[in-house]
């Protein structure tokens, strides 16, 4: 039974901290939020008592442009950290879908990416430093602000789509990267998805990878490639599509369907897991790095059979957000980890009490 | 502490007679690393198999015996020195690899050496990106026990961001898969947390990795330059320029003299430092890249600019890279590796924050780093048969990794923490910071069996010069 949460907006990481300590004491359920995006994402909560929202920590707090650093704090929007290193030529290499308005912590805490992907990794990649707070008051940092550190445990790790269950991430630095002296974006409209398939084959056999590839269920394959002019334009000829507006990549990332579904498998086994979904389906895929989004229909049988040739595939179907008896019938997750009882001990270390996003996530 | 004859004996039963190794002038070969300081194990173990890691952790578990992970015994920061006794775990028997080409990945057994993969892959037009300088002898269990770099990592990553699943041992000799092949796995990424871990929360037993694909076309170039701090004002214009080389390393006066009297690969001798750069890619790109940048180096007083015309001039332009630290005992028979981080704006303030280090020591101080991450790797050469030299030695490189953290950088970009700067820790994480990493250590390894004394402040030794001198517990001051 989820009653109406006190909500705390707290506007320094001590005070969020602190909040957090208040709350745990007196051993009240917090549910973290950002810019609530992914507020479809993970299982019902089973208790929210307080609303903790970061929003309030929304401040840049350095970016060093020579050293191609920033620092953040948890609540700020990907759009504003765009708008500040943009300024000085560079970019953060995450697009997610459900734009905009994702907070960087929420970005973070879900593990969202999107098409450059395939060029820069995922947030994995490129964050060097993080600060959590944890359930008993304390501010703990991991990493650094240099681009390359082995100084202790990367804890990063376990807070990076930890979906806020050990901790809530209060500021974070990230490498970012100069933009691209070249970026062009081409297309192929084909008749079928078969010929989709084959084309986007194609691109990824090429020896300038795309930046982004990918592809829908109607048959249309877009991709991007970033680089020198000569190498770029090498590859445009190459493939022979048709040049498309810059501005397809933007109308993708506002992609965010009623009920939506992540699947994640091999890359090798993209192409057959999708081509089981049921006929019609829309999805749109990124065939270099293994993963799909599929907007299903409202009900839940067709997404179990999927969940199961993705789990067959070794992979995993995730809701990103369903219907909520949807989510109660089948589980945000699926079935869970061989390691959920490793997961669980980590879980506990941090929050004995249990009271961050209970319900929410797998520990 | 020599292990009770039943234990040794519960040991051999497991990997066999001959493969523990107890007698005293046996174990000496097993007592050091690459680094400085040395302890002997009580008995050394060459498992071959999984089963064997598994069952040799149990027996250490149920006599709360230590356990060290070893693979190569090639770290640099006391990661396989066994400082509390107990067993060392050798694993340079499991060297089994298997490629896989279409999904581009290899699932290799810790004991597979770095450069024997790539090698292996390379059949397949696929190569492993991280190389340490030490590739041609170290381990990838223990580049992924580490979390190791190299030159190639400025653009590529280190090894984290190429482990994609490992089989690990825990302290209860239980055997885990984390990770795996596909993206965005439900759950803790356990896997990440564990590549780095240094031998603390697991024995690594199998590591599936990705493979890149060969680039076609690279271009290496060696670049003269008449200061060290010209040439570090070179490299963060190359990166403010926009662009990421796939390598960009420097070497110092001192160091360039050292490898040109052993590789005479052509390197010039009179210059105060240089730059070896590298870019691969299609051809286009690199030739674009290349152009741009040796306008960038020649605005700022490069010279004497050499591109590698074949690949033989490229290798022997990377054998004196990576065999620099192996010259420099053309100067001094002894040397202390050092390896820090700083903001690589920062460049030129550490670097000649470490020359005025070397000469109030009056140590010689060779430099020979990877310039485009700020990565420093200050070489303090000395000889051990001058009398008390090791404590001068220590004590420089001492405050050279002060000055490093005083310039906002990391205590290591690659060497990891191990024995040789867990001391220094609280100069750049807060007790806080260190308790969180204390919980998840205690949540994999209660007993504190797996290699104990390292990566967090030991107690038990105490050898922080400096502390208090300057007013330290810089307490994340970054935030």
């Amino acid at each position: 039974m989820v009653t109406a949460p006190v909500v705390e907006k707290p506007s320094t990481a001590e005070e969020l901290a602190r909040r957090l300590r208040e709350a745990a004491e007196s051993g009240s359920a917090v549910v973290p939020v950002g810019g609530g995006k992914a507020a479809g994402m993970g299982g019902p909560p089973l208790r929210c008592d307080v609303e903790l929202q970061t929003t309030g920590l929304d401040r840049v707090l350095e970016h060093s442009q020579a050293d191609m650093v920033v620092s953040v704090e948890a609540g700020i929007t990907l759009e504003a950290i765009q708008a500040e290193l943009a300024r000085a030529g560079q970019f953060l290499p995450l697009d997610p879908f459900n734009s905009p308005g994702h907070t960087i912590g929420g970005l973070l805490a879900t593990g969202w990416t999107g098409p450059l992907r395939q060029r820069f990794g995922s947030a994995r990649d490129f964050l060097i430093g993080i600060r959590v707070a944890l359930p008993d008051g304390r501010l703990a940092s991991a990493g650094g602000r240099v681009v390359k550190n082995v100084s202790g445990y990367d804890l990063m790790k376990l807070h990076l789509g930890g979906m806020g269950s050990l901790g809530v991430i209060v500021a974070a630095s990230f490498k970012v990267f100069p933009r691209p002296l070249h970026d062009v974006t081409v297309e192929k409209l084909n008749d079928s998805i078969d010929e989709a398939w084959d084309a986007a084959a194609r691109a990824l056999e090429l020896p300038l990878l795309p930046a982004a590839l990918e592809l829908f269920s109607d048959g249309r394959v877009l991709a991007r490639f970033f680089g020198s002019t000569d190498a770029v334009n090498r590859m445009v000829s190459e493939l022979g599509w048709i040049q498309a507006d810059l501005s397809a990549w933007g109308d993708h990332s506002r992609s965010a369907p009623e009920s939506w579904a992540r699947i994640a498998v091999p890359r090798s086994e993209l192409r057959r897991v999708i081509s089981g979904l049921p006929p019609g389906a829309h999805w749109w895929a990124s065939p270099g790095i293994g993963i799909a989004h599929w907007s299903f229909d409202g009900g839940s049988e067709d997404v179990r059979g999927a969940r199961a040739a993705a789990e067959a595939a070794h992979g995993s179907l995730v809701l990103m957000a369903a219907r909520p008896d949807v989510t109660a019938t089948l589980g945000a997750w699926g079935t869970p980890p061989a390691t959920l009882e490793l997961m669980t001990r980590i879980k506990r270390a941090f929050d004995p009490a249990g009271i961050l996003n209970p319900g929410r996530f797998v520990v | 502490m020599a292990l009770a004859p039943s234990v040794v004996e519960e040991l051999r039963r497991i990997v066999g007679r001959e493969s523990v190794i107890d007698s005293a002038n046996d174990l000496r070969i097993f007592e050091r690393d690459a680094s400085i300081e040395g302890a002997l194990p009580d008995a050394v173990v060459l498992a071959s198999t999984t089963a064997h890691v598994a069952a040799v952790i149990k027996v250490a578990a149920k006599h709360h015996i230590p356990v060290v992970p070893r693979g190569a015994g090639t770290g640099l920061s006391g990661g396989a020195v066994t400082i509390r006794g107990g067993i060392a775990l050798q694993v340079t028997r499991m060297r089994r690899v298997e490629i896989d080409p279409v999904a581009q990945t290899a699932l290799v057994e810790p004991g597979v050496v770095n450069q024997e993969l790539s090698l292996v892959a390379a059949s397949h037009g696929l190569f492993y990106a991280p190389d340490p300088s030490s590739q041609k002898a170290c381990t990838i269990g223990g580049n992924a026990a580490e979390n190791s770099g190299g030159p190639h990592c400025l653009y590529y990553g280190v090894t984290t961001n190429h482990v994609l699943g490992m089989e690990v041992v825990l302290a209860d000799g239980s055997i885990h898969w984390v990770g795996g092949d596909e993206p965005d796995r439900i759950g803790l990424d356990l896997c990440g947390v564990l590549v780095g871990s240094e031998g603390t929360l697991c024995a690594i037993t199998k590591i599936k990795v990705r493979l890149l694909r060969i680039p076609p076309s690279v271009a290496t170039l060696l670049a003269a330059f008449p200061t060290i701090e010209s040439a570090s004002h070179a490299v963060s214009a190359v990166i403010a320029r926009g662009i990421v080389p796939a390598a960009l390393e420097m070497m110092d006066h001192v160091t360039v003299g050292a490898v040109e009297a052993h590789y005479h690969a052509g390197y010039p001798t009179d210059a105060g430092a240089v730059l070896l750069v590298e870019v691969d890619g299609i051809a286009e790109s690199t030739q674009e890249l290349m152009g741009a940048i040796r306008k960038v180096l020649e605005e700022n007083e490069g010279y004497a600019l050499r591109e590698a015309q074949t690949s033989a001039e490229r290798d022997l332009l990377w054998a004196g890279r990576k065999g620099a630290i192996g010259a420099l005992g053309r100067i001094k028979p002894n040397y202390y590796l050092h390896d820090g981080v700083v903001p690589r704006s920062r460049l030129p303030q550490i670097l000649s924050a470490v020359g005025e280090i070397g000469e109030h020591y009056k140590l010689p101080v060779a430099n020979v780093f990877h310039a485009g991450d700020g990565n420093l790797h200050p070489n303090i050469l000395f000889d051990l048969r001058d009398r008390d030299v090791l404590p001068q030695v220590e004590g420089a490189g001492e405050e050279m990794l002060r000055a490093v953290v005083e310039l906002g950088g990391a205590l290591s970009g690659e060497h990891g923490i191990g024995l040789e700067k867990n001391a220094f820790m609280p100069w750049v994480y807060s007790p806080d910071d260190l308790d969180a990493m204390q919980r998840v250590k205690n949540a994999f390894d209660e007993d504190g069996i797996l290699n104990p004394g390292k990566i967090f402040p030991d107690p038990l030794r105490k050898h922080v010069h400096l502390a208090g001198r300057t007013g330290l517990a810089v307490e994340a001051k970054w935030w």
